[in-house]
């Protein structure tokens, strides 16, 4: 199981998100939306440190039951959720920051994109495509 | 600084878009500001490859598809001859900078020739060394074609009537 999204600020609401399989989405909305907290409170904790490509990626956020949430924060403050399944123990964290690397270079595409508007919900189709042939790869 | 001159011309699109409603009116506007430019840029173009006179409408077709293309975007077209009387000619481009980060036209803008600059820049600069045309785009990738093609239609002008007498 795989979900991610994409937030902006100030008003955090998703520009994008996307589960693998598709059923309890739901759930998967209020876990990222609950993990956006731990996402603010790591940034704040960061103060005035230099940003770097290590400090982008958070890093695991915190384990619930069963799921692992990670976060990654670009330098416009744009938050990226990933939450995976605990049983999926393969992943390992270098998998995972490559896959926060991979949004951020489609996300920056599409924001080149001159009739994308920022802010806008996302929907390009090339997009689409990189994050489901990334979620195929995990699952 | 080929990335900034993509995204300004993207920009400009995007802000004419929101300025006119009509996809015609956006593409007259992008022709009229090209020929603008044409009209300034074959001057320097001229001054810069030093070419010498182009004996034919061949020749200056592949002049603006090797040399000028080449120069000032980058990409070297390729150009073939389509009617019998000498005088159409196509550019076809299969790579255009201009649309690198542009994915694809919004829905509500099917009808948008996005590089229509191009057809005005080629208009103008070819007015400028006496040698009237009409430039459209063929065919665009950003409206599903497989490549980027455009047309030259070189227009026939009064002293030319007297060489053919020859």
């Amino acid at each position: 199981v795989l979900v991610s999204m994409i937030c902006s600020p100030p008003q955090n609401y998703p520009l994008y998100i996307r589960s693998v399989p598709t059923e309890n989405e739901l759930k998967f909305h209020y876990t990222v939306h609950t993990s956006l907290d731990v996402v603010d409170e790591k940034i704040s904790a960061m103060g005035k440190a230099l940003v770097d490509q290590r400090e982008l990626y958070l890093g695991l956020l915190y384990p619930t039951e069963d799921y692992k949430v990670y976060g990654y924060v670009t330098n416009s403050k744009v938050k990226f959720v990933m939450v995976v399944d605990s049983s999926n123990t393969a992943l390992r964290d270098n998998e995972i920051r490559s896959m926060f690397r991979k949004l951020h270079n489609s996300y920056t595409d599409i924001m080149c994109n001159p009739f994308y508007n920022p802010g806008d919900r996302i929907h390009s189709r090339a997009f689409d495509n990189m994050v489901n042939s990334m979620m195929m790869q995990v699952c | 600084s080929g990335e900034l001159f993509v995204l300004t011309y993207g920009a400009l699109v995007a802000q004419l878009c929101k300025d006119y409603e009509k996809d015609e009116d956006v593409n007259t506007c992008l022709d009229r500001m090209g020929y603008g430019i044409g009209v300034r840029l074959i001057d320097d173009f001229l001054a810069r490859s030093a070419v010498k006179k182009c004996r034919s409408y061949s020749e200056t077709a592949n002049m603006i598809a090797q040399v000028a293309f080449k120069m000032y975007l980058g990409v070297t077209p390729t150009v073939s001859c389509s009617s019998a009387a000498g005088n159409e000619f196509s550019l076809i481009l299969d790579k255009n900078p201009l649309v690198d980060f542009v994915e694809e036209l919004p829905a509500e803008r099917a009808s948008l020739c996005y590089c229509n600059l191009l057809c005005g820049v080629i208009r103008g600069a070819l007015e400028m060394v006496h040698l009237p045309a009409e430039v459209t785009f063929l065919q665009d990738r950003l409206k599903g074609d497989a490549v980027t093609e455009i047309g030259i239609t070189f227009l026939r002008k009064a002293e030319d009537r007297k060489h053919r007498r020859n």
